[in-house]
Formats: C-alpha cells, structure tokens, sequence
C-alpha cells in the first residue's frame, strides 16, 4: 500500500472546506449527541426577577416542621390565615376575607386545580395527596389570574409531588399520636431506562377537637384513605408524558346539622357526618419542538362526591307547603310570622298576624290553622346535603424563546365544571369556561426586567372578563432585585353563590307528614343569577435579595390591595341575598428570611402586619394585624436532627395564636435500610379556642410519634 | 509481507531523505482516520514549519521499535496507545485520552517516554472556576462509580488549598435517583467528572433537571455538558490542543511530563442557567483568564 501524502491533504483540505470547523472541532469535543437539557423553555427565573412574592416550602421544612396536613404547614407562610371550621375543616385565606368562605385562593396539586366547582371551597383535608409525597409548596402571594385564571385571586398554592424518578425504593412510615391520631403511609417506586412510576397508598385519622366551648365533646373526628398512581414516560427525545391518577375515601364527622324552630324538638340524630370521596385523572404531554420552542397539553378529570345524609326531626309545620309558598312569597314575612306565632303563645292578647298581601295572609291563616291542628308534633325524616362535582380541564400551553432576552408563555384552555345535588340545585348546573392567555418576559439589558400579561376569560355562567397583569424587576445585581408589580384579577362568582336553588328534600318521614312520607322543608333560597365578577386590583413594591455568602434569603413586600364588587354573603339557606356592593382594602408588609448559618443550622422567620378596612362585618374579624412564624432547623450530627417552630397571631378570627412545635428525629442505617424516628410535641402558648368559639382541646400540649422505614 | 517491504521503504524514504538535518519528524497517527484528524494534522504542520508534520492511519505504521528514536509520535487514540504499548519506541505524545481510560488500561503505571496528556479538564482550574463562579459553595458534590472513584484522591488534593470538601457519593445505577439526590441535599454544587458511565447523552436530562429542581448548578464535565445545561466548564478546544502540543514539541523530549493537562484552555459558560440560578457570570474569555491567573500563584 502506497502512501500518497498529497492525495491526503487535498482530501483534507476539501474536507475542511466542506465541513466547516464543525467536524475539525469535534475532535475534541466530547459528544455532540448531548441533548439540549436546561433550554429557555424549561428555565425559571431566578427569586430576585420573579414578578411578584413566592414562597417557597421546601422538603427539608415541611419535614422538619412535624405537620401531619397541608395546611398547618401554610401557617410558615406570611400573610397567610390559617383556621379550621372545625377538625376536620381547615381554611386558609391570605390576608383575609370571610374565614369561613375560603374562596380566594387557587390551589393546584401539580397543575391541577382541587378548589371545587360548586360549592367554592378546598376541601383540604380531602385532598388526595399525602404530605409524605410532596415535593415542596409554591405559594405565590398575590393575584395571579393570568397565570393561573379566575379564583387566583389572592394567591396561588401550588403543591408539587415528588418526581416518580426520585421515588425508588420503598418507603414505609407509621405516624401515633394523642388525640386519635392513627395516620400511615406506604409507597414503593420503581424506574425503567425511559420512565418511571410510584405508587403510594396513605391514611389518616384524628379526632379533631376535645370539646365545643359548653365542654360538650365535639364531633369532627376525621378517618381516610388514599391511593396515588404517578408515572413518567420519556417516549423520544422530544416527547414525555407524565400521568397520575388519585382517590381518597374518608368519613368526616359533623356535629348534627340541624338547629329546629321549635326548641323542644330532640335531635334525629347524632351527628350529619360527610363520606368525601374523591378521584382524579391527569395526563400531561410535553413535547420539545427545539431548544426555543416546548408545547405542553395537560388534562385532568376529577370527581368530588360529597355524601351526607343524616335524620333530622322538626316540627310538622316546618314541612307544610303553605309555609313554603309563603317564604316563597316573602321570606321576611315568614320571620315576621314566626314572631308572631311566639307571641301567640307567651301573650296571646297583644299577638296581631303580620300585616301583608291578601295571598300572604290567606297562607298564613292556612298555616296558622295547621299549627291549630297539631302540626308543632316532631317528625323525623332523612335529610341530604349531598353533591357530586365534576370536572375536566384541557389546557395547551406554548412557551416560546423568541430570543435570549424575550420570553413568550401563551396558552388556550377549556374547562368543564358541573356540580350535581338535588338538595343545592335541585339537579344538576353545569358552566363552560374558556381561556386565552399570554405572558411574555423581557430582559432588557442586565439590570431591567419587563414581564406582562393578559387572560382574557368566558365564563358562560357569569360572563367575559380581561385581566392584566405588569411587573417591572429591576436587578441591581442577579441576586438582588426590586419590583414593581400592578395586577387585575377576577374571580368568578361559583355556582353556588350565582345559581343555588337551596330545598331540602326530606324523605321517610316518621311519622308522615300531612299524610306524605317525604315533603320539602319551607325555607329555601335562590342564587340571583346575575352576580358580577369580584375585581381585585394589586399594587406591590417589594425586594428579593440573596446574600449568598452569609447564606441568607431576604423578601420584603408592601401591599396594597382592593377588592370591588366583592361578595361577602355566606353561603345560607335562609335569607340568602347575596350582591356585589362590598368592598375590601389591605395594605402592609410581609417579609421572609431564610438563613443557612453553616452546615447545620438554618433559621427561618416569616412575618406579615396587615392593615385593612371591609364595608362588609363578615370580612372584618379573620385578619391578624401582626402574624408570622420563626423557625430553626439543626443537624446534630450522628443521624439527630431537630426543628423548632413558633407560630403566632396576635387575634384570628379575634382568637389569640401562639404554638411552639418541636420535632427531633434520629436517622439510622441499617445496611441499605434507612430508619427514621421522630418525636413531635405541639405546645400552645395560649388558652384561647382556634378560630372558633367551639374549636377546644383537653390539654395545651400534643405529642405523636412517628417511624420511617426506606429500603 | 510485500506491502510490510514497500511500508518500511517509504517510512525510511520520508525520515531520511526530505527534511533537514535539525527539522524533527511528526507523525500523528490513531486508528481513526477522518477529516477531521488529517485538519489537525495540517494545522500542526502549519504551526511548525520547520518540521515534518504527518498523520499516518495507524494500520500503516511499523512496530514502534522499527520508527526512528528522534521522531516524535502523536497519538490520538487508545487504539494507537495499545499498539504503542507493545513495545518500546520514540517519545510519544498521547492525545485525547481521559484519567479514566488510562486507569482502566495502566492502573498507576506510566510507561518510559509517553507522555499522557488528558482529556479531562484540570481538576484544579475546574476547581477555581467553580470558586469564581459561586464563591459560597464550600462542599463541592462528586457522583462516582467504581471506575471513577479514584478521581476523588486528585480532586480532593486540589480542593484542598481552595478551601472546598469534596463530598462523594456512589452512584452504582444511573436509574436510582436517590443517590443524586441525596449528595444534591448535602451539598453546594455538583461537580462533574469525566466519566461517560455516569455523565452521557442519556443521563444528561436527568442529572441537569434534578440538579435544577434542587437550586444546584453543576459545573463540568465538558463542553457538550454546558450545552446541555451545565453552568460552566474549563475545556480545550483544537487550537487550545495544537497550542499546548506545539509548546510540548518545542522542548526536548526527555523534559516532557509523563502525564500532563493541557497548558492552554478556555471556559464556557452557559448564560440562560447562570440567570436563572442568579449567578453572575463573565464573559467566557475573562473567567478563563481569571483562571489561569490563578495556576501562576
């Protein structure tokens, strides 16, 4: 074989010219078959030039903090309310409102929306999603309907699983208590070259509160279990689906639902407790068109179904169709009736029958004859306030590098929500909404930062709004920047404040009622159907600084914020007007820390003071002026660890709230066996009830234990 | 038995007859032959005129005993080393060869007159990048398997007088996200090793998302890395590698080191992940000198 040196370096060089420097270059360039990972697409940015106010929870905290439930943990949030209606029925509201109408907030367990569609609520300890599976809490303080669409009102939470490919191996974990406490959980994943998958099965239980405030037990015990399927499937190098189904069954005890007219009548039973079951589907498909360009479609079905029914007993009266003609007529002359007929007993001489129409007379006199003919006798009959609650969600989302410096997020999506209850609707409602939305981020050279958007959305039951939002960064290093956020946002009325149609049904009645065994209880009442849209205007001026060397994470916030056109009327069956004339203010400051001192302290203060004014009474009792939590987490080396929180509210709900937790953990492996054991004990620093007059417990303390075993 | 005649012929044709008496014969080989290789070959050639700068596919040299003792040979590939390492022959310069490789082929041994230049970027400059780039990472994180685990003795030699603790961790099955995520909890920043069983194409998108999802910026292994999503990289691009071995060929051979990382190189940096991660970052040119100003402490 000949060398021919010439041939080669015209080969060579005919080479080079072809290929350009590329081929030469790859001589030393290790794998030009490495995928595109960190793209514009995917990369968020950075605390300091995000538009407005986040918290972030993270797993070593909502480990550390020893919480059994979501929303003990939001408590480490600033500015945000924590409440429980009773045991098993936590609120939370940010800054404020109606404590017992938490409607303001969106929350998403990995981008999907749990606030129910019928009754505005989030029913957090229905949720079917074990703390022991989450990942970290965003919480985004304030309005962000563009992002998020109506109901982010006041903020977003949003609840993230851990990854099924950061779930292998298996993880068993007992949590026993005072107070009833009985939870477990149990999950085992297991990966594959392209995909992976986790399967976890939880269950809770507690008792709730000891005792209401006349020392009466109160029962609110809660009991449930749930089971969750996540999966995550690379299908090529530009396509992935993530999908997930959950379901969670549980019994939540209510204290008997029924308060009679008439004040000798017994109760028909012990309590109106609610079997909550709920199930929900999601499937999201990513694919990467480049490096710039990613589309996303995720969908989601869920169904809420929501079964109470208990035997309730009142007088025969409260069943006569007369009655409920006459509240029909005009509810304020049935109170008026009411009056009467009490004076009718106490001082039958001074009792004049209500002035009125001749037909509201005419009933009245029908209904007066009855009360004549024994219809005060109790009757017992099964009362229901069950609903099922539908929903399925398509949304498609396109996030487009344009350049490095300008971002555009946009997206359509559908949503289908039904609420079904012969008792709230008399039927089924269902309502359509469509949204279109578009968000785009601007660097303007590498101080400034301009990002804007708009939701334009049509909500068939109440109608077209536009929401824009604005927010200018100014970086004055990557780590520290300011901002100036304005917002628009709107929440939807819901279908039960716009279109309840509120009758109870009572059927086997015993004994019959005016010779039926089922009849229709007098007072009902009617959404108005013509609702407007409640209107939240945002101003923010707020700071995001990390000093990184002494490991610090400062954000301070200044608020001022307006609710118009806002409903404030609680949901009710009787005497149930709701409008849009209230009116809601808050300003204040917020502000969180979070302090890495070293390798195995990190201190971690929230604190919000809030001012704020509300034309409407229900508004004006839940907000705490000076609220926050501090907490320290120490690794002691050799497997203990510990986390020290206090919580406190100087009046919520016009309660005092101040609670120590502590938790200490031990961690030890055992060949390939982690065990984990831990103590917690919650020490309240006050006597005062939560929330709620009713909310009690026996003692100021709380103790549980808990056990972990990961192989 | 004909071709191996006219093969020596000609090989003692060029060594003899072409050049003058002080120009020194180069010849470049590997088992690979592409355009890519015979560019670097004339870029060598071009750089040194005065020499005789060839590349010849590996399949048409001689044993090495049979190659003159003052021609310097290059190699550019593991192919060529094995062949090489057969017997003795004239100083040998290996190119493109990783620590890993060559602990998988020599263990510690290093062989009379090859000099090992690596692939990997220098330990100590990756190191003081890292230093640069995100000053309060004290614990510096090191995926590793049993292949690799000996990178952490160098690694920890150089962390040493910078300040950092080298924090290991094996990682035996690229599937099990544990390990990663364990060392990414305890750690500052994680470091990429050069090797292809754990950082590769396939293991990329999850090691940069996990990483990502955590708040850490990994740093390495290469260039391609930093494409994909790696904060910043020390690497050696063609010239960097003609410039370092044009310096190698202008000392004597006898004064060569017997393993060495490459005298000149550049940094890459991947802005989009910097922003994200709120990490200031110079331009590519100046975080290099930067760098390289420290070696000269």
């Amino acid at each position: 074989m000949a060398i021919n040196t010439r041939a080669s370096l015209h080969l060579t060089l005919l080479a080079l010219l072809a290929t350009g420097q590329v081929l030469a270059n790859d001589l030393f360039d290790s794998d030009s078959a490495m995928p595109e990972v960190l793209t514009a697409t995917r990369l968020k940015q950075s605390p300091a030039a995000v538009p407005g106010s986040v918290t972030v929870l993270d797993s070593a905290l909502i480990t550390a903090s020893g919480a059994r439930d979501i929303p003990e943990l939001l408590r480490l949030v600033p500015g945000m309310m924590v409440g429980y209606r009773n045991g098993n029925q936590a609120t939370a509201n940010y800054h404020g409102s109606n404590v017992t109408e938490a409607r303001r907030l969106q929350v998403l367990v990995d981008g999907r929306s749990v606030y129910r569609p019928g009754l505005a609520s989030v029913d957090w300890t229905d949720i079917p999603v074990a703390i022991e599976d989450i990942e970290r809490i965003e919480v985004f303080r304030g309005p962000n309907t563009v992002s998020y669409g109506a109901n982010a009102l006041m903020g977003v939470i949003n609840i993230l699983t851990r990854h099924p490919l950061d779930s292998r191996g298996t993880r068993l974990k007992t949590t026993q208590g005072q107070r009833g406490i009985h939870d477990w959980f149990a999950s085992h994943g297991s990966a594959w070259p392209d995909g992976a998958l986790r399967l976890s099965l939880s269950g809770l239980q507690d008792d709730g509160f000891d005792h209401d405030q006349f020392g009466r037990d109160y029962r609110d015990s809660r009991r449930l279990n749930r089971f969750n399927l996540s999966a995550s499937q690379q299908l090529d190098s530009r396509h992935s689906l993530d999908w997930q189904l959950a379901a969670k069954e549980g019994s939540n005890q209510r204290p008997y639902g029924y308060t009679p007219v008439f004040d000798a009548i017994a109760p028909g039973d012990k309590g109106s407790d609610v079997k909550a079951r709920d199930y929900a589907g999601s499937l999201r498909w990513t694919l990467d068109l480049s490096p710039e360009h990613s589309l996303h479609l995720q969908s989601s079905a869920q169904h809420w179904q929501r079964k109470q029914v208990w035997r309730a007993c009142e007088a025969e009266v409260a069943l006569s169709p007369e009655l409920g003609q006459l509240w029909d007529l005009n509810p304020f002359y049935v109170v008026k009736f009411g009056d009467y007929v009490k004076q009718l007993k106490s001082d039958p001489g001074t009792a004049v029958l209500p002035a009125g129409t001749a037909q509201e007379q005419t009933l009245a006199g029908a209904v007066l004859a009855q009360l004549d003919g024994g219809a005060t006798r109790p009757v017992c009959g099964d009362v229901s306030q069950s609903i099922r609650e539908t929903r399925y969600d398509f949304e498609l989302q396109d996030t487009l590098s344009l350049s490095d410096d300008l971002r555009l997020l946009s997206g359509l999506s559908y949503r289908y929500d039904q609420a079904d209850s012969e008792t709230y609707f008399n039927g089924a409602l269902s309502n359509h909404i469509w949204r279109l939305f578009g968000h785009l981020e601007w660097q303007l050279g590498a101080h400034w930062l301009v990002q804007g958007g708009a939701m334009l959305e049509d909500d068939q039951l109440s109608g077209s709004s536009l929401t824009p939002r604005i927010a200018v960064n100014y970086l004055i290093t990557p780590r520290h920047g300011l901002r100036a956020v304005y917002s628009e946002a709107v929440r939807s009325p819901d279908m039960y404040e716009n279109n309840v149609d509120w009758r109870y049904r009572v059927r086997n009645l015993q004994p019959q009622a005016f010779g039926q065994s089922s009849a229709t209880y007098f007072a009902r009442s009617r959404g108005p159907g013509n609702l407007d849209q409640e209107i939240m205007r945002s101003r923010e001026l707020g700071y995001n600084g990390s000093f990184a060397n002494a490991g610090i994470d400062l954000d301070i916030k200044l608020f001022y914020d307006e609710i118009h056109s806002m409903i404030s009327e609680p949901l009710r069956n009787d005497r149930f007007f709701p409008n849009n004339a209230n009116r809601m203010h808050f300003s204040g400051v917020e502000t969180q820390l979070d302090w890495q001192l070293g390798h195995a302290d990190r201190l971690r203060l929230s604190y919000a003071l809030v001012d704020f004014s509300a034309s409407s009474h229900l508004d004006r009792p839940l907000t705490a002026r000076h609220s926050g939590s501090a907490g320290w987490l120490r690794d002691w080396g050799q497997g203990w660890s510990s986390g020290l929180f206090y919580y406190g509210a100087d009046q919520l709900n016009q309660y005092h709230f101040e609670r120590l937790d502590l938790r200490v953990a031990k961690h030890m492996v055992i060949g390939t066996t982690a065990l984990e054991l831990a103590g917690v004990l919650q020490q309240r620093l006050d006597d005062e009830p939560m929330t709620w007059q009713e909310n009690r417990h026996d003692q100021r303390h709380l103790l549980y234990f808990s056990a972990e075993l990961d192989f | 038995m004909h071709y191996s005649w006219i093969r020596y012929w000609l090989l003692f044709c060029c060594l003899s007859c072409s050049l003058p008496l002080r120009a020194a014969e180069i010849i470049l080989s590997g088992a690979e032959d592409n355009p890519a290789i015979r560019a670097f070959s004339a870029a060598l050639a071009e750089l040194r005129p005065l020499d005789r700068v060839r590349f010849m596919p590996l399949a048409q040299l001689p044993s090495p005993t049979q190659i003159p003792a003052d021609t310097r040979l290059v190699l550019l590939d593991l192919q060529a080393l094995d062949w090489r390492l057969r017997t003795s022959g004239p100083p040998t310069l290996m190119l493109r060869i990783s620590r890993l490789h060559a602990q998988q082929r020599l263990g510690n041994r290093r062989p009379a007159h090859i000099s090992l230049l690596w692939s990997d970027p220098a330990p100590a400059r990756q190191l003081r990048l890292t230093r640069l780039l995100v000053p309060q990472a004290q614990r510096i994180g090191v995926l590793y398997d049993e292949h690799s685990q000996f990178l952490l003795d160098e690694l920890r030699r150089a962390a040493t007088p910078l300040g950092l603790e080298i924090v290991g961790q094996a990682w035996p099955d690229t599937h099990d996200n544990r390990p990663l995520l364990a060392l990414l909890q305890r750690t500052d920043l994680l470091y990429g090793v050069n090797d292809e069983d754990l950082f590769n194409p396939r293991t990329a998108k999850n090691l940069l998302l996990t990483s990502y999802a955590q708040q850490r910026a990994m740093i390495g292994p290469n260039s391609s890395f930093v494409r994909a999503g790696s904060l910043a990289s020390i690497y050696s691009d063609r010239q960097d590698w003609l410039n370092s071995l044009n310096q190698l060929l202008d000392q004597p051979p006898e004064s060569w080191p017997r393993s060495a990382y490459p005298a000149y190189f550049k940094v890459r940096g991947n802005r989009q992940v910097a922003r994200a991660l709120a990490i200031e970052l110079a331009d590519d040119a100046r975080l290099a000198q930067q760098v390289a100003e420290g070696e000269n402490l």
